[in-house]
C-alpha cells in the first residue's frame, strides 16, 4: 500500500470521527417534558419567563442564586436555578434559551441566552415615538 | 408621503452617497469586463485602459462613499437611518470610526475599501499576472458594492443602501407625518457599548483586512488555471498569502485580546462561530502557504496547494454568510441580524464556489502531479503532514460551527454541545500537540534527501526538551500529567526552531522568518497551556454564612459579594469595594486588592476599576479590569450592581455624652475622643464670629485604618449651631450636640450610613502567565514580516 494511501485512509477516519463526534456531542432543543425524563442529561431549552411566579435574587443572602420560573414551547413550566448572578436585562427577555440538565424538582441551567427585543425592530419606532 | 415637504433634511449627502454606491457598482462591472478582455486579447491595448480607468472611478467612488457615510455620523444628521441607528451625540470622533462596523452595510464598506486599496496596489505591482488577477478581484467587487445598493430589482430588494432615510424604514412610525419631525429625533440610538473601546477601532479594520487579502492569492490561483501557467504565479502569490497570514492572524488576536480586556466572558477564546470562522480560513491559509512552499522546493502536491488556496477564500465567504445572514440566531454574540440579505450572500458564496471549482475540472489533467511517493525522512513529508492535520483541524471547526446550518438545511433538531469548550478542546489539543512537534520535526529535517544523522538528531532535541518539560512542568505548577503532551509540543517546537534559527543570527535574520513564527507558536502553545490550566477563579465565596439551603455544591460559586467597605478575604487577597464614581456614562467601581504573604501580611496593594455602563438599551454592560503583572493577570468584572442604590441615608443614630479618653462604640468602628479644641480654626465654618467655637477632637478606629474626624459646635447670641464630621470610608458622622458643663462632658452623635444597598457582585480570576500567549502571537507575526520581506525580495532578485 502506498505512503499516500494510509495518509488518506487516516484522514477519512479523522473526519468521521470529527461527524460523529460532533452527533454525539450535539445537545437538542427540547422541552421540561424530555428534560424529566432524562435527568441529569443537558438540553437547551427555549421558552418565556413567567412573570406571575416569584423571580428570586437576593444577593446579600447569595450572590450565587438566581430562580425563576419558565414556560417551555409546549406550555410545560418548571423552575429553573441558574448559581449565578441574575444577568443583566433579565426582565427585558422576550425569549429565554436555558442549557443545563433536570435536578429533582428543578431545571438547572449552567448557561442562560436571552433573545433580547433587538434594537433594530421594536425599539426604533418606540424611540421615535418617545421623542415626538 | 410625497405630499409632506419636510424640513431640515440634508438630502444632498444622501443622494451624493447613493450615486457614488451605484457608480462604484456600475464601474466594478465595466473593470470585470475590461480586465476579462483585456487577458482574452493581449494586443488590444484598448481593454487594459478601460479596464484601468473604470477602475480608478471605482476607487474614487468607494471614498467618496467613506467620506460621505463619515460626514453623515459626524454631523448627527439624523434623518439618516444608519447615523441614527448607529451613532449618537455624546459619542467621541474616534468611536464615530466604530460605528462603521457596527453595521453590516459599513463592514462591507470597509472590506470594499480595502479590497480597492489592494487592487490599488496589484496595479502597480502585478505585472504580467494585471489582468487576469484584477478581473478576479473586480468579480469580488462587484459582489460586494451590490450589498450596498439597497434598490428593487424585480421586487428583490437587492443589499441594504448605508444612505436610506430614517423615515423610508420605518414608513408606519406617525412621527413621519409631520413635516418638522426631524427637530424631535433629538439623538440617535447610540453605539453598543461593547464597541466603545479602543481594541474595536482597530480590530475590525485589521481583521477586514485580513479577509481582504485573501482574495489576492485567490485570484493568482484562478489566473493560473485560466492561463495553464502552473508555476510562475506562485512567486508573487507567496508574499499575498503570507500578508493575509499576518494580518488576519494579528486581527484574530486583536479580537481575543478586545475580548479579554472588555468582555466579562473571562477569557481571550471562547470557540464562539464568530472566531471560529475566522480561525478557520486563518488555519487553512497557513496550510496552503506550507505546501505552496514545499512543492516549490520538492514539486510535489500543487493540487492540494491550490485547493488550499481557493478553498480560504470561499471560507472567508462562508464565514460572513454565517455571520450576517443571521442563521447562528443565538449561537453567537456577535453575529450581525439578518439584513434580509441571506439569499444574496449565498449566491454570492456559491457563485465563488462554483468558480473554483468549475476552473479545477476545466484545467483537472493538466494540472502537474507528483510521480513518485514522498520520502518519509524529509521535510516536505512533515510539512505536508503538518498541513494536513490543520486542515482536519478546521474540518472539525467548521463541522459543529455549521450545526445552525445543518438545521436549516436537514431540518434537524442540533443544538450546539452543551459543554462547547470542552467538546472543541477534546480535539484542539491533540492537533496543536501534533503541530508543534511536527514543526520541530520538519524544520531539523532538509528538504529532499537527508543523513541518517538527521533522525538521531531529532531525537537528541526530543530528549533535551522532554528534560525542560518535566522541569517546567512542576516550575509552572501544573499539577495534571494530561498537560505534558501538550507542554512537550511547544517546549520542543521553540527548542528544534530555536537551534534552526541560530545559524540565521549573524545578518541572515531575513532568512529565519519560519524559526521565528514557529517559536511563536511553541510560545503561544505555552501561554494558552498554562494560563487555562491554571486559571483560577479566586472570588469563590468563602465567607460561608447565609449560603441557601438548595445550594450545596462549589462548582459554580464563582462571585463574591463586596459590601462597600467592608473587607473580604478572597484567595491571597483582602479585597474592599471602595467607592464608584461614574464617567461619562459608565460607572467605575473601586475595588482595593490587598496580597497577603503566608506570615499574613500586606505583602502590597492595587486597586481596580471594573465598570459597569447602564445601558438603557443594553442593560448593564460590564467591562473588566485587569491588573498586568509579569507571570499573572488579576482580572474582575462586576457581574451586578444593586438596580436602585439607596443613597446617603444615616440610621442608627445614636447620642453619646462623653469626656475626654471616653470611647464611642458604632457597629463599623469605635471612636475615642481625645480632646476638645477650643482654638478651633473657625475659618472651616460658613459663620465666622462665634462667641465660642469648639471642636471634637476625634480618632476614629476601623478594623484597618484610623481617621481623624472634627465635629464642631459653635454659639452665638444663645443660639448653637452644629457641624458634623463625616468620615465617608468608615461610613460613620458625628456630630457635635452640645455642652453639658454641670458633669464636663459633651454631646456626640454618631449615625452609621445605610449600606444595604451598596454594593457589587464580583467575580475575579487569576490567568497565570498570560503575557505568553501575547508575546507568542506578537513573535509569530514578526516571524510572517520576515516571511514577508524575504518572498518579496525574491520577486525582485530572481
Amino acid at each position: 500500500m502506498k505512503k499516500s494511501s494510509i495518509i488518506g485512509l487516516i484522514v477519512i477516519a479523522l473526519a468521521i470521527g470529527a461527524i460523529i463526534s460532533m452527533y454525539g456531542d450535539a445537545s437538542t432543543y427540547e422541552g421540561f417534558e424530555m428534560a424529566r425524563n432524562n435527568p441529569g442529561k443537558e438540553y437547551h431549552v427555549v421558552g418565556v419567563l413567567n412573570r406571575e411566579k416569584e423571580k428570586y435574587y437576593n444577593p446579600q443572602e447569595n450572590p450565587n442564586f438566581f430562580s425563576f420560573y419558565l414556560t417551555d414551547e409546549w406550555g410545560n413550566e418548571s423552575k429553573v436555578v441558574y448559581k449565578n448572578p441574575e444577568p443583566a436585562d433579565f426582565d427585558r427577555s422576550e425569549k429565554i434559551v436555558i442549557v443545563g440538565s433536570m435536578e429533582g424538582d428543578h431545571f438547572e441551567a449552567n448557561k442562560i441566552l436571552l433573545k433580547c427585543p433587538s434594537k433594530y425592530t421594536d425599539d426604533q419606532v418606540k424611540t421615535a415615538e418617545n421623542n415626538s | 408621503m410625497s405630499s409632506v415637504t419636510f424640513i431640515g433634511e440634508h438630502l444632498f449627502w444622501g443622494n451624493l452617497g447613493h450615486s457614488a454606491v451605484v457608480i462604484s457598482f456600475i464601474s466594478s462591472i465595466l473593470a470585470t469586463i475590461s480586465y476579462f478582455f483585456a487577458e482574452r486579447n493581449p494586443l488590444d491595448k484598448s481593454w487594459g485602459n478601460i479596464a484601468k480607468y473604470s477602475f480608478h472611478l471605482h476607487s474614487l467612488a468607494v471614498i467618496t462613499i467613506i467620506g460621505t457615510l463619515f460626514k453623515i455620523i459626524y454631523s448627527h444628521y439624523f434623518e439618516y437611518h444608519y447615523a441614527w441607528q448607529h451613532s449618537s451625540r455624546d459619542l467621541p470622533v474616534h468611536f464615530m470610526i466604530s460605528c462603521f462596523w457596527e453595521g453590516q452595510e459599513g463592514s462591507f464598506l470597509l472590506w470594499i475599501f480595502w479590497q480597492m486599496v489592494i487592487g490599488q496596489i496589484l496595479l502597480r505591482t502585478s505585472k504580467s499576472w494585471l489582468n487576469p488577477v484584477m478581473a478576479v478581484l473586480m468579480l469580488s467587487q462587484i459582489a460586494l458594492t451590490s450589498m450596498l445598493l439597497g434598490v428593487k430589482i424585480l421586487s428583490y430588494k437587492m443589499g441594504s443602501s448605508p444612505f436610506e432615510l430614517l423615515r423610508n424604514v420605518m414608513v408606519d412610525a406617525p412621527i413621519f407625518k409631520q413635516a418638522d419631525y426631524l427637530s424631535k429625533v433629538k439623538d440617535g440610538n447610540g453605539l453598543n457599548p461593547l464597541l466603545q473601546n479602543y481594541w474595536m477601532v482597530i480590530h475590525p479594520p485589521t481583521l477586514f483586512f485580513g479577509f481582504a487579502t485573501t482574495i489576492v492569492p485567490f485570484a493568482y490561483a484562478i489566473a493560473a488555471l485560466w492561463r495553464r501557467d502552473y508555476k510562475e504565479w506562485l512567486k508573487p502569490a507567496l508574499p499575498w498569502a503570507l500578508i493575509s497570514v499576518m494580518v488576519l492572524g494579528a486581527g484574530i488576536i486583536m479580537g481575543g485580546f478586545w475580548a479579554y480586556e472588555s468582555l466579562s466572558f473571562g477569557g481571550y477564546w471562547a470557540w464562539d462561530p464568530v472566531e471560529n470562522a475566522s480561525l478557520v480560513p486563518w488555519l487553512i491559509l497557513i496550510a496552503g502557504v506550507h505546501v505552496m512552499i514545499l512543492h516549490k522546493a520538492s514539486g510535489n502536491s500543487y493540487i492540494v496547494a491550490v485547493v488550499l488556496i481557493l478553498a480560504t477564500f470561499l471560507l472567508v465567504l462562508y464565514a460572513t454568510f454565517l455571520t450576517r445572514s443571521g442563521i447562528l440566531g443565538n449561537s453567537s454574540v456577535h453575529s450581525f441580524t439578518d439584513l434580509g440579505m441571506s439569499g444574496q450572500l449565498l449566491v454570492f458564496l456559491l457563485f465563488f464556489v462554483f468558480l473554483a471549482i468549475g476552473m479545477m475540472i476545466w484545467r483537472w489533467k493538466e494540472m502537474p502531479r507528483s510521480a513518485k511517493d514522498e520520502e518519509i525522512y524529509t521535510r516536505e513529508f512533515w510539512m505536508f503532514i503538518g498541513s494536513l492535520i490543520m486542515v482536519i483541524s478546521s474540518f472539525q471547526i467548521t463541522l459543529t460551527t455549521s450545526i445552525p446550518v445543518f438545521n436549516k438545511v436537514f431540518g434537524a433538531n442540533m443544538a450546539p454541545p452543551a459543554d462547547v469548550i470542552g467538546h472543541y478542546n477534546k480535539w484542539q489539543m491533540p492537533m496543536a500537540i501534533l503541530i508543534g512537534v511536527l514543526t520541530a520535526v520538519a524544520q531539523l529535517l532538509k528538504y529532499k534527501k537527508n543523513k541518517p544523522e538527521a533522525v538521531k538528531k531529532i531525537g537528541i532535541f526530543a530528549a533535551i526538551s522532554l528534560v525542560l518539560t518535566v522541569v517546567l512542568f512542576f516550575a509552572f505548577e501544573l499539577r495534571n500529567y494530561v498537560y505534558i503532551g501538550l507542554l512537550f509540543a511547544g517546549v520542543f517546537g521553540i527548542v528544534a526552531n530555536f537551534i534552526t534559527l541560530l545559524p540565521f543570527l549573524s545578518g541572515k535574520i531575513k532568512l529565519a522568518g519560519a524559526s521565528v513564527a514557529h517559536i511563536g507558536f511553541g510560545v503561544l502553545l505555552l501561554g494558552v497551556l498554562v494560563s487555562s490550566a491554571n486559571k483560577q477563579v479566586i472570588s469563590l465565596n468563602t465567607t460561608g454564612e447565609a449560603l441557601n439551603p438548595e445550594f450545596d455544591n462549589k462548582e459554580n460559586v464563582e462571585n463574591i459579594f463586596l459590601e462597600r467597605g467592608k473587607p473580604n478575604r478572597m484567595g491571597d487577597y483582602i479585597i474592599t469595594y471602595v467607592r464608584d464614581s461614574m464617567h461619562w456614562v459608565n460607572t467605575y467601581y473601586q475595588v482595593n486588592y490587598k496580597k497577603i504573604n503566608a506570615q499574613g501580611e500586606v505583602d502590597y496593594e492595587f486597586n481596580l476599576y471594573p465598570n459597569g455602563q447602564i445601558n438603557p438599551k443594553f442593560g448593564l454592560v460590564a467591562n473588566p479590569d485587569t491588573k498586568h503583572y509579569m507571570s499573572h493577570d488579576v482580572f474582575t468584572y462586576v457581574s451586578s450592581v444593586p438596580s436602585q442604590k439607596s443613597g446617603a441615608k444615616f440610621v442608627n443614630e445614636k447620642t453619646h455624652e462623653v469626656k475626654p479618653g471616653d470611647t464611642i462604640y458604632t457597629n463599623n468602628g469605635y471612636a475615642i475622643l481625645q480632646g476638645i479644641n477650643s482654638n478651633t480654626d473657625a475659618s472651616q465654618v460658613d459663620v465666622k464670629n462665634f462667641q465660642v467655637l469648639l471642636g471634637a477632637e476625634l480618632k476614629v478606629y476601623t478594623l484597618d485604618k484610623v481617621y481623624d474626624a472634627m465635629p464642631m459646635y459653635g454659639v452665638q447670641n444663645n443660639s448653637a449651631t452644629s457641624y458634623e464630621a463625616l468620615v465617608d470610608e468608615a461610613k460613620l458622622k458625628f456630630n457635635f450636640k452640645g455642652v453639658n458643663p454641670e458633669n464636663k462632658t459633651i454631646t456626640i452623635t454618631t449615625a452609621e450610613k445605610d449600606t444595604s444597598g451598596d454594593f457589587v457582585i464580583m467575580k475575579a480570576i487569576i490567568f497565570p502567565w498570560i503575557n505568553l500567549v501575547w508575546a507568542g502571537t506578537i513573535i509569530m507575526i514578526i516571524g510572517f514580516l520576515l516571511s514577508i520581506i524575504k518572498r518579496i525580495s525574491d520577486l525582485t532578485t530572481a
